[in-house]
Protein backbone atom coordinates (compact mmCIF):
# COMPACT_ATOMS: atom_id res chain seq x y z
CA UNK A 1 0.00 0.00 0.00
CA UNK A 2 2.71 2.02 0.40
CA UNK A 3 5.84 2.86 -1.23
CA UNK A 4 9.34 4.88 -0.35
CA UNK A 5 8.18 7.74 -2.39
CA UNK A 6 5.00 8.66 -0.51
CA UNK A 7 4.96 7.48 3.03
CA UNK A 8 2.29 5.93 5.00
CA UNK A 9 -0.38 8.07 6.59
CA UNK A 10 -1.09 7.43 10.17
CA UNK A 11 -4.48 8.78 11.99
CA UNK A 12 -3.52 8.71 16.31
CA UNK A 13 -5.91 8.48 18.78
CA UNK A 14 -4.72 8.48 22.50
CA UNK A 15 -5.42 10.69 25.40
CA UNK A 16 -2.24 10.45 27.19
CA UNK A 17 -0.13 13.44 26.01
CA UNK A 18 2.97 11.84 26.78
CA UNK A 19 1.88 8.65 25.13
CA UNK A 20 0.94 10.43 22.02
CA UNK A 21 3.70 12.59 21.67
CA UNK A 22 6.36 9.73 22.13
CA UNK A 23 4.23 7.23 19.54
CA UNK A 24 3.93 10.45 17.06
CA UNK A 25 7.84 10.85 17.53
CA UNK A 26 8.52 7.22 17.02
CA UNK A 27 6.51 7.06 14.24
CA UNK A 28 8.21 10.27 12.51
CA UNK A 29 10.97 8.73 12.84
CA UNK A 30 10.34 5.82 10.59
CA UNK A 31 8.95 7.48 8.08
CA UNK A 32 5.55 7.38 8.87
CA UNK A 33 3.61 10.74 8.69
CA UNK A 34 1.13 11.09 11.35
CA UNK A 35 -1.44 13.51 9.53
CA UNK A 36 -3.82 13.79 12.96
CA UNK A 37 -2.72 13.00 15.97
CA UNK A 38 -6.60 13.18 18.56
CA UNK A 39 -7.06 12.65 22.18
CA UNK A 40 -10.89 11.61 22.16
CA UNK A 41 -13.56 9.33 20.02
CA UNK A 42 -15.56 11.76 18.34
CA UNK A 43 -12.85 13.85 17.09
CA UNK A 44 -10.86 10.31 15.83
CA UNK A 45 -13.72 9.76 13.83
CA UNK A 46 -13.85 13.31 12.10
CA UNK A 47 -10.17 12.86 11.69
CA UNK A 48 -10.66 9.21 9.65
CA UNK A 49 -13.35 10.29 7.65
CA UNK A 50 -11.45 13.60 6.87
CA UNK A 51 -7.63 12.20 6.12
CA UNK A 52 -8.84 8.87 4.67
CA UNK A 53 -5.35 7.71 6.40
CA UNK A 54 -3.91 4.32 5.31
CA UNK A 55 -3.81 3.55 9.45
CA UNK A 56 -5.79 4.22 12.30
CA UNK A 57 -3.69 3.66 15.60
CA UNK A 58 -6.39 4.12 18.38
CA UNK A 59 -6.28 3.67 21.87
CA UNK A 60 -9.42 1.46 22.85
CA UNK A 61 -10.08 3.95 26.60
CA UNK A 62 -10.75 7.59 25.47
CA UNK A 63 -12.43 10.58 26.39
CA UNK A 64 -15.17 11.63 27.19
CA UNK A 65 -16.70 7.98 28.28
CA UNK A 66 -13.33 6.85 29.20
CA UNK A 67 -15.06 3.35 28.09
CA UNK A 68 -14.04 1.25 24.89
CA UNK A 69 -14.99 5.14 23.15
CA UNK A 70 -11.85 4.43 20.65
CA UNK A 71 -12.96 0.85 19.71
CA UNK A 72 -16.46 1.99 19.00
CA UNK A 73 -15.20 4.97 16.87
CA UNK A 74 -12.46 2.63 14.84
CA UNK A 75 -15.59 0.12 14.11
CA UNK A 76 -17.98 3.01 13.13
CA UNK A 77 -15.26 3.97 10.81
CA UNK A 78 -14.33 1.30 9.27
CA UNK A 79 -18.35 0.79 8.57
CA UNK A 80 -17.88 4.44 6.55
CA UNK A 81 -14.65 3.60 5.01
CA UNK A 82 -14.52 -0.18 4.22
CA UNK A 83 -11.11 -2.12 4.60
CA UNK A 84 -9.47 0.84 6.72
CA UNK A 85 -7.08 -0.66 8.63
CA UNK A 86 -6.85 -0.19 12.06
CA UNK A 87 -4.43 -1.21 14.88
CA UNK A 88 -6.14 -1.05 18.41
CA UNK A 89 -3.78 -0.65 21.72
CA UNK A 90 -4.59 -0.41 25.29
CA UNK A 91 -3.91 -1.11 28.43
CA UNK A 92 -5.81 -4.72 28.50
CA UNK A 93 -7.13 -7.69 26.41
CA UNK A 94 -10.50 -9.17 25.60
CA UNK A 95 -10.67 -11.86 23.04
CA UNK A 96 -14.50 -10.56 23.04
CA UNK A 97 -12.63 -7.45 21.66
CA UNK A 98 -10.85 -8.98 19.08
CA UNK A 99 -13.50 -11.07 17.64
CA UNK A 100 -15.55 -7.30 17.53
CA UNK A 101 -12.57 -6.35 15.60
CA UNK A 102 -11.98 -9.43 13.50
CA UNK A 103 -15.23 -10.15 12.71
CA UNK A 104 -14.93 -7.72 9.15
CA UNK A 105 -12.17 -9.09 7.24
CA UNK A 106 -11.50 -6.30 4.71
CA UNK A 107 -8.57 -4.44 5.79
CA UNK A 108 -5.78 -5.07 8.25
CA UNK A 109 -6.36 -5.40 12.19
CA UNK A 110 -4.24 -4.99 14.60
CA UNK A 111 -4.85 -5.55 18.49
CA UNK A 112 -1.67 -4.79 21.34
CA UNK A 113 -1.10 -4.45 25.00
CA UNK A 114 0.65 -0.84 25.05
CA UNK A 115 3.44 -2.54 26.52
CA UNK A 116 4.78 -4.04 23.05
CA UNK A 117 5.11 -0.20 22.17
CA UNK A 118 8.07 -0.15 23.92
CA UNK A 119 9.43 -3.37 21.43
CA UNK A 120 10.10 -1.10 18.53
CA UNK A 121 11.30 -2.88 15.55
CA UNK A 122 8.17 -5.70 17.19
CA UNK A 123 5.50 -2.68 16.79
CA UNK A 124 6.89 -0.99 14.15
CA UNK A 125 6.73 -4.83 12.08
CA UNK A 126 2.89 -5.04 13.28
CA UNK A 127 2.58 -1.53 12.16
CA UNK A 128 2.97 -2.14 8.68
CA UNK A 129 1.80 -5.39 8.30
CA UNK A 130 -1.19 -4.03 9.38
CA UNK A 131 -1.22 -1.22 7.10
CA UNK A 132 -1.01 -3.79 4.12
CA UNK A 133 -3.69 -5.63 5.09
CA UNK A 134 -2.38 -8.09 7.41
CA UNK A 135 -2.72 -9.22 11.19
CA UNK A 136 -1.18 -8.47 14.27
CA UNK A 137 -3.01 -9.68 17.93
CA UNK A 138 -1.48 -9.68 20.77
CA UNK A 139 0.25 -12.98 22.67
CA UNK A 140 -2.10 -12.72 25.53
CA UNK A 141 -5.40 -13.06 23.32
CA UNK A 142 -3.27 -15.21 21.48
CA UNK A 143 -2.49 -17.44 24.49
CA UNK A 144 -6.43 -17.12 26.01
CA UNK A 145 -7.53 -18.64 22.68
CA UNK A 146 -5.81 -21.48 22.56
CA UNK A 147 -6.33 -21.55 26.40
CA UNK A 148 -9.71 -21.47 25.67
CA UNK A 149 -9.42 -24.54 23.10
CA UNK A 150 -7.26 -26.95 25.45
CA UNK A 151 -10.08 -29.71 25.31
CA UNK A 152 -10.64 -29.76 21.51
CA UNK A 153 -9.71 -32.61 19.62
CA UNK A 154 -8.03 -30.90 16.42
CA UNK A 155 -6.00 -28.87 18.93
CA UNK A 156 -5.04 -31.78 21.32
CA UNK A 157 -3.19 -33.52 18.36
CA UNK A 158 -0.76 -31.21 17.64
CA UNK A 159 2.87 -31.47 18.82
CA UNK A 160 4.05 -29.08 21.42
CA UNK A 161 6.63 -27.23 18.48
CA UNK A 162 3.31 -27.15 16.15
CA UNK A 163 1.28 -25.70 19.06
CA UNK A 164 4.15 -22.95 19.18
CA UNK A 165 3.51 -22.49 15.61
CA UNK A 166 -0.04 -21.93 15.54
CA UNK A 167 0.52 -19.43 18.83
CA UNK A 168 2.94 -17.03 16.20
CA UNK A 169 0.11 -17.68 13.33
CA UNK A 170 -2.30 -16.55 15.30
CA UNK A 171 -0.61 -13.37 16.35
CA UNK A 172 -0.40 -12.83 12.07
CA UNK A 173 3.44 -13.26 11.47
CA UNK A 174 4.34 -14.64 8.38
CA UNK A 175 6.43 -17.96 7.87
CA UNK A 176 9.49 -15.93 7.35
CA UNK A 177 8.82 -14.10 10.94
CA UNK A 178 8.06 -17.70 12.42
CA UNK A 179 11.49 -19.00 11.65
CA UNK A 180 13.33 -16.21 12.80
CA UNK A 181 11.52 -16.16 15.91
CA UNK A 182 11.93 -19.47 16.31
CA UNK A 183 15.51 -19.93 14.90
CA UNK A 184 14.24 -22.49 12.35
CA UNK A 185 14.32 -22.12 9.01
CA UNK A 186 11.57 -21.21 7.15
CA UNK A 187 11.12 -24.59 5.42
CA UNK A 188 10.43 -26.22 8.57
CA UNK A 189 8.08 -23.35 9.51
CA UNK A 190 6.09 -24.75 6.09
CA UNK A 191 5.93 -28.30 7.23
CA UNK A 192 4.70 -27.73 10.51
CA UNK A 193 2.13 -24.91 8.81
CA UNK A 194 1.34 -27.87 6.56
CA UNK A 195 0.85 -30.80 9.69
CA UNK A 196 -1.27 -28.29 11.87
CA UNK A 197 -3.39 -27.64 8.57
CA UNK A 198 -4.03 -31.28 8.35
CA UNK A 199 -4.75 -31.93 12.17
CA UNK A 200 -7.22 -29.24 12.21
CA UNK A 201 -8.85 -29.91 8.99
CA UNK A 202 -8.33 -25.99 7.58
CA UNK A 203 -7.68 -25.89 3.75
CA UNK A 204 -4.38 -24.96 3.09
CA UNK A 205 -3.62 -21.49 1.31
CA UNK A 206 -0.55 -19.70 -0.62
CA UNK A 207 -1.59 -16.31 1.36
CA UNK A 208 -0.17 -15.65 4.28
CA UNK A 209 -2.74 -13.51 5.99
CA UNK A 210 -5.40 -15.70 4.34
CA UNK A 211 -3.60 -18.71 6.54
CA UNK A 212 -3.91 -16.71 9.71
CA UNK A 213 -7.57 -15.45 9.09
CA UNK A 214 -8.41 -19.08 8.28
CA UNK A 215 -6.63 -20.05 11.79
CA UNK A 216 -8.21 -17.31 14.04
CA UNK A 217 -11.77 -18.53 12.53
CA UNK A 218 -11.04 -22.22 13.58
CA UNK A 219 -9.50 -21.07 17.40
CA UNK A 220 -12.76 -18.47 17.24
CA UNK A 221 -15.31 -21.49 16.85
CA UNK A 222 -16.78 -22.73 20.26
CA UNK A 223 -14.24 -25.42 21.41
CA UNK A 224 -15.35 -28.79 20.75
CA UNK A 225 -14.08 -32.43 22.08
CA UNK A 226 -15.71 -34.29 19.51
CA UNK A 227 -14.67 -31.70 16.55
CA UNK A 228 -12.57 -34.74 14.54
CA UNK A 229 -11.77 -34.79 10.83
CA UNK B 1 -30.30 -27.70 29.13
CA UNK B 2 -33.76 -25.50 29.66
CA UNK B 3 -35.18 -28.86 30.03
CA UNK B 4 -34.33 -29.10 34.03
CA UNK B 5 -37.21 -28.06 35.76
CA UNK B 6 -37.04 -25.72 38.82
CA UNK B 7 -38.09 -28.92 41.23
CA UNK B 8 -35.27 -30.97 40.49
CA UNK B 9 -33.90 -32.09 44.27
CA UNK B 10 -32.04 -31.80 46.67
CA UNK B 11 -32.85 -27.79 46.38
CA UNK B 12 -30.73 -26.87 49.27
CA UNK B 13 -30.25 -22.65 50.21
CA UNK B 14 -26.78 -21.34 50.47
CA UNK B 15 -28.33 -19.54 53.03
CA UNK B 16 -30.89 -20.33 55.99
CA UNK B 17 -33.48 -17.51 55.73
CA UNK B 18 -34.53 -17.58 59.79
CA UNK B 19 -33.50 -21.37 60.20
CA UNK B 20 -35.93 -21.73 63.21
CA UNK B 21 -39.09 -22.86 62.10
CA UNK B 22 -40.60 -25.90 63.50
CA UNK B 23 -41.34 -28.16 60.52
CA UNK B 24 -44.79 -29.71 60.89
CA UNK B 25 -45.97 -27.49 63.53
CA UNK B 26 -45.82 -23.94 61.77
CA UNK B 27 -49.01 -24.97 59.76
CA UNK B 28 -52.41 -24.61 60.88
CA UNK B 29 -54.10 -26.63 63.13
CA UNK B 30 -55.34 -29.62 61.74
CA UNK B 31 -58.49 -31.08 63.51
CA UNK B 32 -61.48 -28.56 62.28
CA UNK B 33 -64.97 -29.22 63.67
CA UNK B 34 -66.55 -30.12 60.59
CA UNK B 35 -70.01 -30.43 59.51
CA UNK B 36 -70.27 -34.28 60.11
CA UNK B 37 -68.92 -33.95 63.66
CA UNK B 38 -72.13 -31.46 64.33
CA UNK B 39 -74.61 -33.77 62.91
CA UNK B 40 -73.66 -36.80 64.75
CA UNK B 41 -73.08 -34.80 67.82
CA UNK B 42 -76.98 -33.42 67.49
CA UNK B 43 -78.05 -36.96 66.31
CA UNK B 44 -76.65 -38.52 69.79
CA UNK B 45 -77.89 -35.44 71.64
CA UNK B 46 -81.67 -36.37 70.39
CA UNK B 47 -81.14 -40.20 70.32
CA UNK B 48 -80.38 -40.46 73.95
CA UNK B 49 -83.69 -38.46 75.47
CA UNK B 50 -85.50 -41.75 72.70
CA UNK B 51 -83.47 -44.13 74.45
CA UNK B 52 -83.83 -43.07 77.81
CA UNK B 53 -87.47 -42.87 77.39
CA UNK B 54 -87.76 -46.53 75.65
CA UNK B 55 -85.66 -47.90 78.58
CA UNK B 56 -87.95 -47.56 81.16
CA UNK B 57 -87.00 -43.39 82.11
CA UNK B 58 -84.60 -44.25 85.39
CA UNK B 59 -82.50 -41.93 86.29
CA UNK B 60 -81.76 -38.64 83.95
CA UNK B 61 -78.39 -39.96 82.22
CA UNK B 62 -78.83 -37.64 79.04
CA UNK B 63 -77.76 -35.29 80.59
CA UNK B 64 -73.82 -36.56 80.77
CA UNK B 65 -73.97 -37.46 76.61
CA UNK B 66 -74.86 -33.54 76.00
CA UNK B 67 -72.66 -32.40 78.66
CA UNK B 68 -69.96 -34.76 77.35
CA UNK B 69 -70.57 -33.76 73.41
CA UNK B 70 -70.42 -29.95 74.10
CA UNK B 71 -67.23 -30.25 76.20
CA UNK B 72 -65.53 -32.05 73.26
CA UNK B 73 -66.67 -29.68 70.98
CA UNK B 74 -66.38 -26.54 72.76
CA UNK B 75 -62.55 -27.43 73.68
CA UNK B 76 -61.73 -28.61 69.94
CA UNK B 77 -62.99 -25.42 68.75
CA UNK B 78 -61.54 -23.68 71.10
CA UNK B 79 -58.04 -25.02 70.58
CA UNK B 80 -58.45 -24.40 67.19
CA UNK B 81 -58.95 -20.85 67.30
CA UNK B 82 -56.11 -20.29 69.73
CA UNK B 83 -53.45 -22.02 67.54
CA UNK B 84 -53.92 -18.61 65.05
CA UNK B 85 -51.74 -17.16 67.35
CA UNK B 86 -48.77 -16.78 65.30
CA UNK B 87 -45.71 -19.76 66.59
CA UNK B 88 -43.96 -19.27 69.62
CA UNK B 89 -44.90 -18.24 73.83
CA UNK B 90 -48.07 -16.26 72.54
CA UNK B 91 -49.84 -19.30 71.12
CA UNK B 92 -48.67 -22.23 74.37
CA UNK B 93 -50.71 -18.99 76.34
CA UNK B 94 -53.33 -19.27 73.78
CA UNK B 95 -53.97 -22.82 74.18
CA UNK B 96 -53.29 -22.54 78.13
CA UNK B 97 -56.50 -19.86 78.03
CA UNK B 98 -58.42 -22.20 75.89
CA UNK B 99 -57.82 -25.07 78.13
CA UNK B 100 -58.15 -23.15 81.14
CA UNK B 101 -61.49 -21.56 79.67
CA UNK B 102 -63.43 -25.02 78.77
CA UNK B 103 -61.92 -27.14 82.02
CA UNK B 104 -62.99 -24.50 85.06
CA UNK B 105 -66.42 -24.18 83.69
CA UNK B 106 -66.54 -27.91 83.01
CA UNK B 107 -65.72 -28.61 86.40
CA UNK B 108 -68.57 -26.13 87.80
CA UNK B 109 -70.82 -28.10 85.48
CA UNK B 110 -70.12 -31.15 86.20
CA UNK B 111 -70.41 -30.04 89.76
CA UNK B 112 -74.07 -29.28 89.47
CA UNK B 113 -74.75 -32.32 86.73
CA UNK B 114 -73.76 -34.56 89.81
CA UNK B 115 -75.67 -32.66 92.37
CA UNK B 116 -73.99 -29.83 93.87
CA UNK B 117 -72.85 -30.43 97.28
CA UNK B 118 -69.43 -29.66 98.88
CA UNK B 119 -67.85 -27.08 96.14
CA UNK B 120 -64.98 -29.10 94.92
CA UNK B 121 -64.21 -26.79 91.91
CA UNK B 122 -63.16 -23.99 93.88
CA UNK B 123 -59.82 -25.82 94.67
CA UNK B 124 -59.17 -26.70 90.76
CA UNK B 125 -59.86 -22.85 89.94
CA UNK B 126 -57.32 -21.86 92.44
CA UNK B 127 -54.74 -23.94 91.63
CA UNK B 128 -55.08 -23.54 87.71
CA UNK B 129 -55.58 -20.15 87.75
CA UNK B 130 -52.29 -19.41 89.70
CA UNK B 131 -50.84 -21.58 87.31
CA UNK B 132 -52.09 -19.39 84.26
CA UNK B 133 -51.58 -15.81 85.78
CA UNK B 134 -48.55 -17.22 86.25
CA UNK B 135 -47.82 -17.86 82.87
CA UNK B 136 -49.88 -14.86 81.85
CA UNK B 137 -47.65 -12.69 83.59
CA UNK B 138 -44.36 -14.39 82.22
CA UNK B 139 -45.45 -13.84 78.37
CA UNK B 140 -46.12 -10.28 79.41
CA UNK B 141 -42.53 -9.57 79.53
CA UNK B 142 -41.79 -10.98 76.63
CA UNK B 143 -41.03 -8.64 73.96
CA UNK B 144 -43.77 -7.66 71.76
CA UNK B 145 -44.05 -9.89 68.31
CA UNK B 146 -42.87 -6.81 66.37
CA UNK B 147 -39.79 -6.25 68.43
CA UNK B 148 -38.47 -9.80 68.21
CA UNK B 149 -38.94 -9.35 64.17
CA UNK B 150 -36.65 -6.40 64.31
CA UNK B 151 -34.34 -7.56 66.14
CA UNK B 152 -33.61 -10.81 64.12
CA UNK B 153 -33.57 -8.52 61.36
CA UNK B 154 -31.03 -6.13 63.01
CA UNK B 155 -28.98 -9.70 63.80
CA UNK B 156 -28.50 -10.71 60.27
CA UNK B 157 -28.07 -6.84 59.18
CA UNK B 158 -25.40 -6.84 61.55
CA UNK B 159 -23.65 -10.87 60.69
CA UNK B 160 -24.16 -9.87 56.96
CA UNK B 161 -22.39 -6.20 57.89
CA UNK B 162 -19.58 -7.92 59.73
CA UNK B 163 -19.56 -10.40 56.85
CA UNK B 164 -18.67 -8.20 54.51
CA UNK B 165 -16.48 -5.69 56.23
CA UNK B 166 -14.48 -9.04 57.11
CA UNK B 167 -14.07 -10.03 53.05
CA UNK B 168 -13.75 -6.66 52.51
CA UNK B 169 -10.57 -6.18 54.88
CA UNK B 170 -9.10 -10.04 53.56
CA UNK B 171 -9.87 -8.27 49.46
CA UNK B 172 -7.53 -5.52 50.51
CA UNK B 173 -4.66 -7.58 52.62
CA UNK B 174 -4.50 -9.40 49.54
CA UNK B 175 -4.26 -6.37 47.14
CA UNK B 176 -2.04 -4.64 49.52
CA UNK B 177 -0.08 -8.08 49.22
CA UNK B 178 -0.08 -8.74 45.92
CA UNK B 179 1.03 -5.02 44.95
CA UNK B 180 4.01 -5.21 47.29
CA UNK B 181 4.97 -8.80 46.18
CA UNK B 182 4.68 -7.70 42.78
CA UNK B 183 4.17 -4.66 41.03
CA UNK B 184 6.34 -2.86 43.50
CA UNK B 185 9.02 -5.80 43.99
CA UNK B 186 9.34 -5.02 40.43
CA UNK B 187 9.74 -1.57 40.25
CA UNK B 188 12.37 -1.87 43.09
CA UNK B 189 14.86 -4.16 40.78
CA UNK B 190 13.69 -1.91 37.68
CA UNK B 191 14.81 1.34 39.42
CA UNK B 192 18.23 -0.70 40.66
CA UNK B 193 18.86 -1.66 36.82
CA UNK B 194 18.22 1.41 35.79
CA UNK B 195 20.79 2.77 38.08
CA UNK B 196 23.15 -0.09 37.34
CA UNK B 197 22.50 0.85 33.46
CA UNK B 198 23.80 4.86 34.40
CA UNK B 199 26.46 4.17 36.02
CA UNK B 200 28.01 1.59 32.86
CA UNK B 201 26.66 3.76 30.09
CA UNK B 202 30.06 5.01 29.72
CA UNK B 203 32.53 2.49 30.50
CA UNK B 204 30.36 -0.98 29.41
CA UNK B 205 28.11 0.23 26.82
CA UNK B 206 27.01 -3.58 25.91
CA UNK B 207 26.05 -4.29 29.32
CA UNK B 208 24.20 -1.11 30.04
CA UNK B 209 22.25 -1.61 26.52
CA UNK B 210 21.53 -5.45 28.06
CA UNK B 211 20.33 -3.80 31.41
CA UNK B 212 18.01 -1.45 29.83
CA UNK B 213 16.96 -4.55 27.82
CA UNK B 214 16.37 -6.28 31.04
CA UNK B 215 14.44 -3.39 32.54
CA UNK B 216 12.00 -3.46 29.54
CA UNK B 217 11.03 -6.82 29.78
CA UNK B 218 10.65 -5.75 33.57
CA UNK B 219 8.37 -2.61 32.87
CA UNK B 220 6.26 -5.31 31.39
CA UNK B 221 5.43 -8.43 33.89
CA UNK B 222 4.51 -5.20 36.30
CA UNK B 223 1.84 -4.00 33.38
CA UNK B 224 1.04 -7.82 33.79
CA UNK B 225 1.03 -7.64 37.72
CA UNK B 226 -1.24 -4.64 37.73
CA UNK B 227 -3.99 -5.39 35.44
CA UNK B 228 -4.37 -8.77 37.31
CA UNK B 229 -5.05 -7.02 40.44
CA UNK B 230 -7.32 -4.54 38.87
CA UNK B 231 -9.14 -7.21 37.43
CA UNK B 232 -9.71 -8.52 40.43
CA UNK B 233 -10.83 -5.03 42.16
CA UNK B 234 -13.14 -4.36 39.18
CA UNK B 235 -12.78 -6.17 35.49
CA UNK B 236 -12.15 -2.83 32.70
CA UNK B 237 -14.70 -4.73 30.59
CA UNK B 238 -17.36 -4.45 33.11
CA UNK B 239 -17.31 -0.55 33.04
CA UNK B 240 -16.87 -0.63 29.02
CA UNK B 241 -19.81 -3.19 28.50
CA UNK B 242 -21.84 -3.50 31.43
CA UNK B 243 -22.74 -6.74 33.52
CA UNK B 244 -24.20 -8.42 30.10
CA UNK B 245 -21.06 -7.65 28.15
CA UNK B 246 -18.75 -8.72 30.56
CA UNK B 247 -20.24 -11.96 30.95
CA UNK B 248 -20.16 -12.22 27.55
CA UNK B 249 -16.26 -11.02 27.63
CA UNK B 250 -16.18 -13.98 30.49
CA UNK B 251 -17.89 -17.04 28.75
CA UNK B 252 -15.62 -16.66 25.73
CA UNK B 253 -12.08 -16.85 27.81
CA UNK B 254 -13.83 -20.61 29.21
CA UNK B 255 -12.75 -23.85 27.75
CA UNK B 256 -16.29 -25.18 28.02
CA UNK B 257 -18.62 -23.43 25.59
CA UNK B 258 -20.98 -21.03 27.47
CA UNK B 259 -24.20 -19.81 25.85
CA UNK B 260 -24.98 -16.15 27.14
CA UNK B 261 -28.77 -15.02 27.12
CA UNK B 262 -29.84 -11.78 28.57
CA UNK B 263 -33.34 -9.95 28.56
CA UNK B 264 -32.44 -6.90 30.62
CA UNK B 265 -34.42 -4.31 29.55
CA UNK B 266 -32.04 -1.62 31.42
CA UNK B 267 -28.59 -1.46 33.01
CA UNK B 268 -27.58 -3.20 35.71
CA UNK B 269 -27.09 -0.12 38.52
CA UNK B 270 -23.12 0.08 39.13
CA UNK B 271 -22.72 -1.03 42.41
CA UNK B 272 -24.26 -4.25 42.00
CA UNK B 273 -22.70 -5.32 38.55
CA UNK B 274 -19.16 -6.72 40.68
CA UNK B 275 -20.86 -8.43 43.19
CA UNK B 276 -22.95 -10.41 40.39
CA UNK B 277 -20.12 -10.66 37.86
CA UNK B 278 -18.14 -12.31 40.64
CA UNK B 279 -21.18 -14.41 41.68
CA UNK B 280 -21.21 -15.62 37.58
CA UNK B 281 -17.73 -15.69 37.33
CA UNK B 282 -17.13 -18.74 40.74
CA UNK B 283 -19.71 -20.35 39.21
CA UNK B 284 -18.47 -20.86 35.68
CA UNK B 285 -15.10 -21.04 37.33
CA UNK B 286 -16.81 -24.35 39.07
CA UNK B 287 -18.48 -25.66 35.78
CA UNK B 288 -14.97 -25.73 34.32
CA UNK B 289 -12.83 -27.30 37.16
CA UNK B 290 -15.59 -29.39 38.29
CA UNK B 291 -18.57 -30.12 36.61
CA UNK B 292 -17.32 -32.31 33.37
CA UNK B 293 -19.86 -30.50 31.67
CA UNK B 294 -19.78 -30.08 27.48
CA UNK B 295 -21.89 -26.75 27.96
CA UNK B 296 -23.13 -24.33 30.07
CA UNK B 297 -25.39 -21.62 29.86
CA UNK B 298 -26.03 -17.98 31.35
CA UNK B 299 -29.68 -16.30 31.45
CA UNK B 300 -29.79 -12.99 32.60
CA UNK B 301 -33.56 -11.98 33.52
CA UNK B 302 -35.50 -9.02 35.46
CA UNK B 303 -38.74 -9.25 36.84
CA UNK B 304 -40.80 -7.99 39.78
CA UNK B 305 -37.93 -5.81 40.69
CA UNK B 306 -35.62 -8.38 41.09
CA UNK B 307 -32.71 -9.60 38.52
CA UNK B 308 -32.32 -13.20 38.42
CA UNK B 309 -29.23 -14.97 36.99
CA UNK B 310 -28.87 -18.74 36.12
CA UNK B 311 -25.85 -20.62 35.47
CA UNK B 312 -26.77 -24.51 34.50
CA UNK B 313 -24.55 -26.92 32.97
CA UNK B 314 -25.06 -30.37 32.07
CA UNK B 315 -22.46 -31.85 34.36
CA UNK B 316 -21.88 -33.97 36.73
CA UNK B 317 -24.18 -32.87 39.32
CA UNK B 318 -24.27 -33.51 42.86
CA UNK B 319 -22.57 -29.96 43.93
CA UNK B 320 -22.63 -29.41 47.80
CA UNK B 321 -23.13 -25.69 48.19
CA UNK B 322 -21.79 -26.20 51.83
CA UNK B 323 -18.65 -27.54 51.16
CA UNK B 324 -15.95 -25.56 49.86
CA UNK B 325 -16.01 -21.63 50.33
CA UNK B 326 -16.54 -20.39 46.75
CA UNK B 327 -20.22 -20.47 46.56
CA UNK B 328 -20.27 -19.35 50.15
CA UNK B 329 -17.95 -16.68 49.64
CA UNK B 330 -20.85 -15.63 46.34
CA UNK B 331 -23.48 -15.56 48.97
CA UNK B 332 -22.15 -13.64 51.48
CA UNK B 333 -21.28 -11.20 48.76
CA UNK B 334 -24.95 -10.69 47.79
CA UNK B 335 -26.28 -10.82 50.75
CA UNK B 336 -25.71 -7.19 51.44
CA UNK B 337 -27.94 -6.27 48.16
CA UNK B 338 -30.59 -8.71 50.21
CA UNK B 339 -29.88 -11.21 47.33
CA UNK B 340 -30.29 -14.89 48.01
CA UNK B 341 -28.26 -18.29 46.13
CA UNK B 342 -29.90 -21.32 45.03
CA UNK B 343 -27.96 -24.74 44.13
CA UNK B 344 -30.22 -27.11 42.36
CA UNK B 345 -27.34 -30.21 41.90
CA UNK B 346 -29.44 -33.66 41.66
CA UNK B 347 -26.60 -36.29 40.96
CA UNK B 348 -25.97 -37.10 37.38
CA UNK B 349 -28.51 -34.02 36.25
CA UNK B 350 -26.27 -31.15 35.75
CA UNK B 351 -25.77 -28.05 38.11
CA UNK B 352 -28.39 -24.87 38.39
CA UNK B 353 -27.14 -22.27 40.56
CA UNK B 354 -29.68 -19.17 40.69
CA UNK B 355 -28.52 -16.02 41.56
CA UNK B 356 -31.53 -13.29 43.03
CA UNK B 357 -31.23 -10.02 44.05
CA UNK B 358 -33.86 -7.32 44.16
CA UNK B 359 -32.86 -4.36 42.09
CA UNK B 360 -34.48 -1.72 39.95
CA UNK B 361 -32.69 -1.36 36.52
CA UNK B 362 -31.21 2.23 34.79
CA UNK B 363 -31.57 4.06 31.73
CA UNK B 364 -27.41 4.18 30.83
Amino acid sequence: MTTEETPMRVVLAEDLGLLREGLVRLLEAHDIEVVAAVDNGPGLLSALLRHRPDLAVVDVRLPPTFTDEGLRAALAAREQIPGLPVMVLSQYVEQLYARELLADTRGGIGYLLKDRVSDFREFLDAVRRVAAGGTALDPVVVSKLLGRQERDVGVRRLSPREREVLGHMAQGRSNAAIGAAMVITEKAVGKHTNSIFAKLGLLPSEDDNRRVLAVLAYLQAPPDPDRAR
Amino acid sequence: MTGQTETTRPTRDAHDPAGSSWPGWSTGFPWRVTRWQIGVAVLASVAAPVVWLATGRGEFWPRWVWFGLAAALAGQAALRSAWRTPPGPRRWLAVHTAVFGILVPAEFVIWGLSGGGFLWPVWALVVLGAAFTAHAWAVSRLPPDREVELTRRVDTLVRSRRVVVDGQNAELQRIERDLHDGAQARLVSLGVSLGLAEHLVRTDPEAAIRMLGESRASVGATLEDLRTVMRQIRPPVLADRGLVGAVEALALDLAVPVTVAARLPGAVPGSLEPAVYFAVAECLANVVKHSGARSARVDLAHADGRLVVTVADDGLGGAAPDRGSGLRGVADRLEVFDGRVRVDSPAGAGTRVTIDVPCELENR
